[in-house]
């Protein structure tokens, strides 16, 4: 009788829980795809065509190439700084590993907002001219990134015996460079692709940077969908399409991330990497 | 009087049978150890007792209770785990005194039983450290210790020793021993190793495909094996296929015995003890291929040409008679028809 | 860690001949090439996530900061307190620290909640159906900003699927005004409970069916099992998930920008992120208000982010 009871009230548990996700982006979905919605549950009239309008805006379009160049400039210069001073770190100069933490901490307390205020005033002292370039986003989001790539590319190092690695590397008289490019890469490719997606998605969802210090000068995704939120309401099913699109793409990044960590969903939010390897030791 | 009585238990997952129609009865301070290879169905049994799972058919009396359908914690029961599972957020003596905790006796009758047992366990000084501080021998004792916390009939022990190195293992399984007969509890002790059953238990049951295949005293599973499969877990013995020609199934002229009626073939087990090696002798001819000094005794692996096959043995005889055999020289064997068992080979 | 370092060191390091001192040039090149590989990520990092800290910890408390010369004098007589006062003397400005941290916490606790006993359920699971479970919640976990923002709207806004339906069942309801603290912490919630499961997952898998099935044979029921062994384990996990949620609730932006902007330039709502973003956007209000409300937010970051590293420590006590 309790067993029972009990069984019931977790299945409606579940089923509220389930209604709670599946309803917003059902709605969200049967907008993109609703020609009038006025007071029913569903919409009155079906149509396909928002899909359509929305690919054909030119404004869109931009927004979205520009926003995923970004992501890929972001991914890789990501690529380029962390690796090498990861590697360095193991098999060189602990020291390094005080500072790189300690750097990589800050966009893991910070709000994003707080980060771009001080950017917004540090380079606008400094070298006001950076604002509002596509440059300053490149490094900014580089920084607010890299923990992600940070942790992931040092956890599969550690996985790799790296520190061994090289100590057979350097015995067969290869360089550091060589011991990099054909030793050390080949090796921690997991850990590259799980940090790399989750530096992409960081630049290709974020907003406070984007708005506080570039604005309508570099339009990305973020920004074109908050115009038309608060442009009337004409743009709805445009940004019900956008949103959709925007949605997908984080959600495919999600998925490889929980692939290439075989299954460990939890690596895939940013304190669950600290709650989930500290748990191990 | 059975303490504990078991009456044609079967269980099934699937389509496999972990239990089938598995009858026994255990005397009141008994010490019966369930032994067989893993899938065996022995972890099954004692859960069943346990009350940690629901078998699909049969009845389980514990005390001349029917407890078939009581729930664990209703029964009178303690349980060792294989891998100790003392909660991590008690001390030793707070894991011990759990069960009594549950059952709601005072605090100080708590503390006052949880020394008592701690002191016979020697860990009375471990008390107030917690189960990551001390080692895993002291760990499994504190386990035993709150499974006899609160003076169950039955004491269940899932193969106790197998997360410990070897040296505590032997050490702690003559404790278990010692102290089930000091306290003079009914005891179920599965186990997959031969050697700790035979030293602890009072009966073994050799189980195996959810059957027990021999309920003995020790010295009678290792003497007298009642089924092939038990004779081939318990013991090291040499296993050979034989023809059985005319009703008798021979090794050359080393050993001749009755083969079962209605066979062709059979399986013959003997124990290496039991071959007599001599220098000379009118028996078979074998050849020393390697000799293994162990210590009290040492192994000759023996090459016997027979009836146009070649057959290996091995022999174990006190090292000091073994000098005389020396690697490669021919020696004279023989093994005397009783100590051979024959089963029929399936 | 630091004995393999060291060990490196020695084995890495160039060999000095006996006897003879290195010169100053090769001091300079070792120590360089212990760090070269890794300076552009620490320059960066200076650049862009340390330096503009400090400014903004210096701009709250100095008024003389227009150009930083801390060699200057004018630079030294400029420290004050004064922005500091102003602030918390500013009504508007305190209800905003009031307002996130209530947010913070309500969205925390109600992700405890729900997220808990949802982390167990799911962790109980067999891989099939858990699997499912799990792509859903990384899939809510990943929907946020804007976006997450319009699909509130699109849920419980006047038009609002939800809205139309409860509606249409014939009770007169009224959704949640859009930038309202209910509906903030309706929106916030729908990324936070997911996070919060994904965050205890781990924690929940500690938790061994075994222990359940120890506290049976020692004759404890269910509830006596989460009173004295579960729950004690479980609980500084929990309160870790718990202050991870409060530190990236009151960081949020986006998405209170997207459903609060109208309701905060209109002063019905006020909340530390927000009214830095519509001083930063608009050149409303004070910005040494801003610069003071930033840092209060940094501070309130950082002791949750060490409040939640003692409490995973804690938590990790019974566990090594």
């Amino acid at each position: 009788m309790v067993q029972l009871a009990g069984k019931i009230g977790r299945w409606a548990f579940l089923l509220l829980v389930l209604l709670y996700f599946a309803i917003p982006m059902i709605a969200v979905l049967f907008y993109s795809f609703s020609g009038r919605w006025t007071s029913n549950v569903l919409p009155d009239i079906w149509t396909t065509s928002h899909w359509g309008e929305a690919f054909a805006d030119e404004r869109l379009r931009a927004a979205f190439v520009r926003t995923v160049l970004m992501a890929f400039a972001v991914l890789i210069l990501d690529v380029l700084i962390v690796v090498p001073a990861v590697y360095w770190q193991r098999v060189r100069n602990p020291r390094i590993r005080i500072l790189a933490e300690l750097s990589a901490a800050i966009p893991f307390v910070l709000p994003f907002i707080i980060i771009a205020f001080g950017i917004l005033k540090f380079t606008g002292r400094i070298a006001p001219e950076m604002l509002g370039t596509p440059w300053i986003i490149l490094f900014g989001h580089a920084a607010i990134a890299f923990p992600f790539l940070y942790w992931a590319v040092d956890g599969a190092m550690s996985a790799a015996h790296v520190v061994r690695l090289n100590e057979a590397a350097m015995t067969c008289g290869a360089s550091p460079f060589q011991i990099l490019r054909h030793v050390v890469i080949p090796n921690i490719t997991a850990g590259l692709a799980a940090g790399g997606m989750l530096v992409f998605a960081t630049s290709f969802g974020e907003f406070a940077l984007v708005q506080i210090l570039a604005g309508a000068r570099f339009e990305n995704v973020s920004l074109y969908s908050l115009d038309l939120l608060n442009n009337t309401t004409s743009q709805v099913e445009k940004l019900a399409v956008l949103t959709i699109v925007m949605f997908l793409v984080l959600f495919a990044i999600s998925i490889g991330v929980v692939y290439v960590n075989r299954n460990r969903v939890s690596l895939a939010v940013p304190g669950g990497r600290a709650m989930a390897a500290e748990k191990d030791l | 009087m059975s303490s504990v009585v078991l009456s044609h238990i079967s269980k099934h997952y699937g389509a496999v049978k972990a239990l089938d129609d598995v009858s026994l009865s255990i005397a009141d301070g008994e010490l019966v150890a369930l032994l067989g290879p893993s899938g065996c169905g022995k972890t099954t049994l004692l859960r069943s007792i346990a009350g940690l799972e629901k078998p699909d058919g049969g009845v389980v009396q514990i005390g001349g209770t029917d407890m078939t359908h009581v729930p664990a914690r209703k029964r009178p029961i303690g349980m060792v785990f294989q891998s100790y599972v003392l909660f991590p957020n008690m001390t030793i003596r707070d894991n011990v005194g759990f069960p009594l905790k549950m059952r709601g006796d005072s605090k100080q009758a708590i503390r006052a039983r949880a020394d008592e047992l701690l002191e016979l366990m020697g860990l009375a000084q471990q008390g107030d450290r917690y189960p990551n501080q001390v080692s895993g021998g002291q760990q499994q004792r504190a386990a035993l210790a709150r499974a006899l916390a609160a003076n169950p009939s039955v004491l269940l022990l899932d193969e106790p020793l197998s997360a410990l190195d070897a040296l505590v293992r032997t050490r702690l399984r003559d404790e278990i021993r010692r102290i089930q007969q000091l306290v003079k509890i009914t005891a179920v002790y599965v186990t997959h190793d031969q050697g700790e059953a035979m030293a602890i238990a009072d009966r073994v049951a050799v189980m195996n495909a959810g059957k027990i295949e021999q309920l003995a005293a020790p010295a009678q599973i290792y003497d007298d094996p009642s089924t092939r499969f038990a004779a081939g877990f318990v013991g090291n013995r040499n296993i050979l296929e034989l023809r059985a020609d005319g009703g008798m199934a021979r090794l050359g002229k080393a050993f001749a015995v009755q083969a079962p009626a209605g066979s062709s073939t059979v399986a013959a087990f003997f124990r290496p003890e039991d071959v007599v090696v001599s220098m000379t002798g009118e028996d078979q001819q074998a050849m020393v291929e390697n000799k293994m000094f162990q210590g009290l005794l040492t192994r000759l692996y023996l090459v016997v040409e027979a009836d146009g096959t070649t057959t290996r043995i091995y022999a174990d005889l006190p090292s000091r008679q073994a000098e005389q055999f020396t690697q490669g020289s021919t020696v004279n064997v023989r093994v005397a028809a009783a100590d051979v068992r024959v089963f029929p080979a399936d | 860690m630091a004995s393999e370092g060291a060990t490196l060191q020695s084995t890495t390091g160039t060999p000095t001949p006996t006897g003879q001192s290195r010169s100053v040039m090769d001091r300079i090149g070792g120590g360089l090439a212990a760090w070269l590989p890794a300076l552009p990520l620490l320059i960066l990092s200076l650049l862009f996530l340390v330096l503009p800290t400090i400014e903004l910890v210096v701009h709250s408390f100095n008024s003389n900061p227009t150009n930083l010369r801390f060699w200057t004098a004018e630079f030294w007589q400029g420290w004050t307190l004064e922005y500091w006062i102003d602030t918390l003397q500013s009504k508007g400005s305190v209800r905003a620290v009031v307002t996130s941290v209530r947010l913070g916490v309500i969205c925390a606790l109600i992700s405890l909640v729900i997220g808990g006993p949802l982390a167990w359920i799911v962790s109980r699971m067999f891989t099939g159906k858990r699997s499912v479970w799990l792509s859903l919640l990384n899939v809510s976990a990943n929907f946020g900003g804007i976006g997450l923002a319009f699909a509130y709207m699109a849920t419980l806004g006047t038009f609002g699927m939800l809205t139309l339906i409860i509606q249409n069942t014939g009770l007169n309801f009224v959704p949640p005004e859009i930038g309202s603290f209910t509906s903030l912490v309706m929106a916030y919630e729908y990324t936070n409970v997911p996070l919060f499961v994904l965050l205890t997952l781990p924690a929940m898998a500690i938790v061994r069916g075994e222990w359940l099935e120890a506290a049976e044979t020692c004759s404890a029921n269910r509830w006596q099992f989460w009173r004295y062994i579960g729950l004690p384990v479980l609980s500084p996990f929990l309160a870790a998930g718990c202050l991870l949620i409060f530190t990236w609730t009151i960081g949020i932006y986006g998405l209170a920008y997207a459903l609060g902007r109208t309701a905060s330039t209109t002063g019905e709502l006020r909340m530390i992120t927000l009214q830095i973003g519509l001083t930063l956007n608009t050149g409303a209000g004070k910005e040494e208000r801003a610069y003071v409300l930033a840092v209060i937010l940094l501070i309130m970051a950082c002791a949750s982010l060490l409040a939640y590293r003692w409490m995973l420590r804690r938590a990790l006590r019974w566990f090594n």
